[in-house]
């Protein structure tokens, strides 16, 4: 049985009558990388908030490890570390006493695991500086450390990417992918498409505060997003014919010399490439192509009525 | 338990401020300032014949009495006049000098040196709860596993107590420059003052310095709630500090305009400065007393806290 360790039940957020974030509901397992992905203004941050209780949940409920945030505050913050937006440090004084605030106020953190911490986010050169002569980056580490020190089962990260140089992201990759596999739950947002295909287990695709879908990352996973293209030799209209008078139900599309399939199994690829070839036509070549993140992303979240076409079996 | 290290989080951030450093030394320096500045410049000798120099000014301020009356003068400036005169009569007759100096009477000299303190209570208290919504900051904090109460409760604990601590160092700083400049006798002086029936009367210098210390400490809560009130409401550490400096200096002026309104010693204005009452002398306002102003004041703290409270506690944070 699969442990949920953040829950969100129809959590909604209205402010002034405007419904920023709409019935959203989804589960985090217990060692996975959940993406909350989004185009800007989306209400990413602001499901954030209301997970840690930075603003009050309109309707609806956040579970964490099974506790209510809104009756059991305490408690359920317990083992949670985040970063909100940008970290915001106090400038005026030493990245160390930055991490000291927060080491105090946690449970059980050591001295160990303060320089622990230290050296995974790669800060020990500048520990000791003001934060006020930190990059955005550096900041980002810091911020990123003080979520860490009290070893959260639930860790959510907002955009934590921002400002990091690529060995920064590489770094923060693997080590929450280390997390993930100690037990860790991990959710972090962006709008940076190919980052969470590289980052996630699972991401959930949100646009205008409404959950459009929720993504497995893997290779080939549902049909419906396999293309198969077949290289043609020839006419492809002619060969687009052929198939659509085999199958009116057929999605068809003519990219260059390439007839796109949108489908389905081996099967069906087997057959399709029989009548293409009973009907004398050569086919060079067969692929099989999983539609990226990004294209899905894009085309969900694309201005205009396909959204809701999208929309509509995930909300069934 | 772990709460306590909420109030070391304050007390250390209050602390890494350079500007904190510059508030405690400021006083100390004037403290010190003053008492050189005296002992280089004033003639210990000039006095000595004091009792001629209070006749000689008994002298005057009847002359003046008479002048005043002719014309019709203003009756505060009068009565001002005539409580002179009997306090100097009452001075000679008792042989108490006015210009005898020891740390007692440097401390009560120096009382207005709380209004400085005050004018830093409100920097550090409009600013402890604000900074941290302009600097965003807050959002780092509130999403620790305690209740905002708590964390809010921390900040009020940690402001309250800078404001004592720096006003015990800058008592403990005035009895001890006090002392070294003018011997540390003094305990049994006192000074003369006219009560209410017009009747003069010898005090204790102590007891003044003393009920001013404490008197200190309640106008010092009372600027902090306000401060911290207003800091909270708008999250913006100028409005708090405008707001609060406007209700303690600019009360006296309120006072004035208003003075014909009955309600007027129900404001806050008209209770902000207790120190007036120790004696009642030069006091605006008659009907005013220590208890009654102490009331109003505690009345006033208990709602400001209970906004502050309950709005920190519904508040979303953007920040
Ligand atoms: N206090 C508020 N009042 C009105 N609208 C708000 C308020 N706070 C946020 N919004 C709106 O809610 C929407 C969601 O904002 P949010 O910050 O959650 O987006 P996001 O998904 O995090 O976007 P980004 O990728 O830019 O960080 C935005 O359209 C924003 O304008
Ligand atoms: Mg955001």
């Amino acid at each position: 049985m699969t442990t949920h360790t953040l829950e969100l039940k129809n959590v909604t957020k209205r402010i002034k009558g405007k419904t920023i974030v709409d019935g959203l509901s989804f589960s985090v397992r217990e060692g996975e990388i959940f993406g909350l992905l989004g185009p800007n203004g989306a209400g990413k941050t602001t499901t954030i908030r209301m997970i840690v209780g930075l603003i009050s949940i309109t309707d609806g409920e956040v579970l964490v490890n099974n506790v209510n945030v809104r009756q059991n505050y305490e408690t359920a913050m317990e083992r949670v570390g985040a970063i909100v937006e940008n970290p915001q440090l106090y400038d005026y004084m030493t990245g160390y006493k930055n991490l000291m605030q927060y080491a105090r106020i946690m449970p059980d953190v050591t001295q160990e695991r303060i320089d622990e911490v230290i050296k995974l986010v790669d800060l020990e050169y500048a520990i000791h500086d003001k934060v006020k002569t930190y990059s955005l980056g550096m900041r980002q580490r810091l911020g990123v450390a003080q979520a860490l020190l009290h070893k959260p089962n639930v860790l959510i990260l907002d955009e934590p990417t921002n400002g990091l140089d690529p060995q920064g992201i590489y770094d923060l990759r693997n080590y929450l992918r280390l997390l993930a596999n100690n037990g860790t739950s991990v959710v972090v947002s962006s709008h940076m498409l190919a980052e969470m295909q590289m980052m996630c287990d699972r991401v959930a695709i949100i646009q205008n505060g409404k959950m459009v879908r929720i993504d497995e990352i893997t290779n080939h996973d549902e049909e419906k997003d396999v293309k198969v293209h077949f290289h043609i030799d020839g006419d492809v209209h002619q060969a687009k014919q052929v198939l659509s008078d085999g199958d009116t139900s057929l999605v068809l599309e003519i990219i260059g010399n390439e007839l796109v399939v949108e489908t389905a199994d081996n099967k069906t690829i087997a057959d399709l490439n029989r009548q293409l070839v009973l009907a004398g036509i050569l086919v060079v070549g067969i692929q099989r192509k999983t539609k990226t993140l990004e294209e899905r992303f894009l085309e969900m979240t694309k201005k205009g009525g396909n959204v809701n076409e999208v929309a509509i079996p995930v909300n069934k | 338990m772990k709460w306590l290290s909420l109030l070391t989080n304050e007390w250390i951030k209050i602390f890494s401020r350079l500007r904190t450093w510059f508030f405690i030394l400021i006083p100390i320096l004037i403290i010190i300032g003053v008492a050189v500045y005296d002992k280089v410049a004033t003639d210990e000798t000039a006095h000595e014949n004091w009792k001629q120099e209070l006749t000689a000014n008994i002298e005057a301020d009847k002359k003046a009495l008479e002048d005043t009356k002719k014309e019709d003068g203003d009756e505060f400036f009068i009565e001002m006049l005539e409580s002179n005169i009997k306090q100097n009569e009452y001075a000679i007759e008792n042989n108490i000098s006015p210009y005898e100096k020891t740390t007692w009477q440097y401390m009560k000299d120096m009382a207005p040196i709380s209004f400085l303190i005050g004018l830093f209570v409100i920097v550090v208290a409009g600013d402890i709860v604000s900074s941290e919504f302009s600097k965003g900051t807050i959002k780092m904090l509130l999403i620790r596993p305690y209740s905002r109460w708590k964390i809010l409760l921390s900040k009020l604990i940690a402001t309250l107590g800078f404001a004592f601590a720096m006003w015990l160092v800058v008592i403990v700083s005035t009895w001890l420059v006090g002392g070294l400049a003018y011997g540390f006798g003094g305990i049994d002086q006192t000074y003369i003052v006219q009560s209410e029936g017009g009747q003069i009367k010898e005090k204790l210098i102590v007891e003044y310095v003393f009920a001013n210390i404490g008197l200190e400490f309640i106008e010092l809560t009372v600027l902090v709630a306000l401060s911290f009130m207003i800091s909270t409401l708008f999250m913006s550490n100028s409005v708090a500090i405008g707001v609060a400096m406007f209700t303690m200096f600019a009360g006296d002026l309120v006072i004035m305009l208003l003075q014909d309104k009955e309600w007027i010693i129900y404001t806050l204005f008209a209770n902000m400065d207790l120190s007036v009452l120790i004696d009642g002398q030069n006091q605006f306002i008659q009907e005013l007393t220590l208890p009654f102003s102490i009331t109003v004041l505690a009345v006033y703290t208990m709602v400001m806290l209970a906004i502050t409270f309950t709005v920190f506690q519904k508040r979303d944070v953007k920040a």
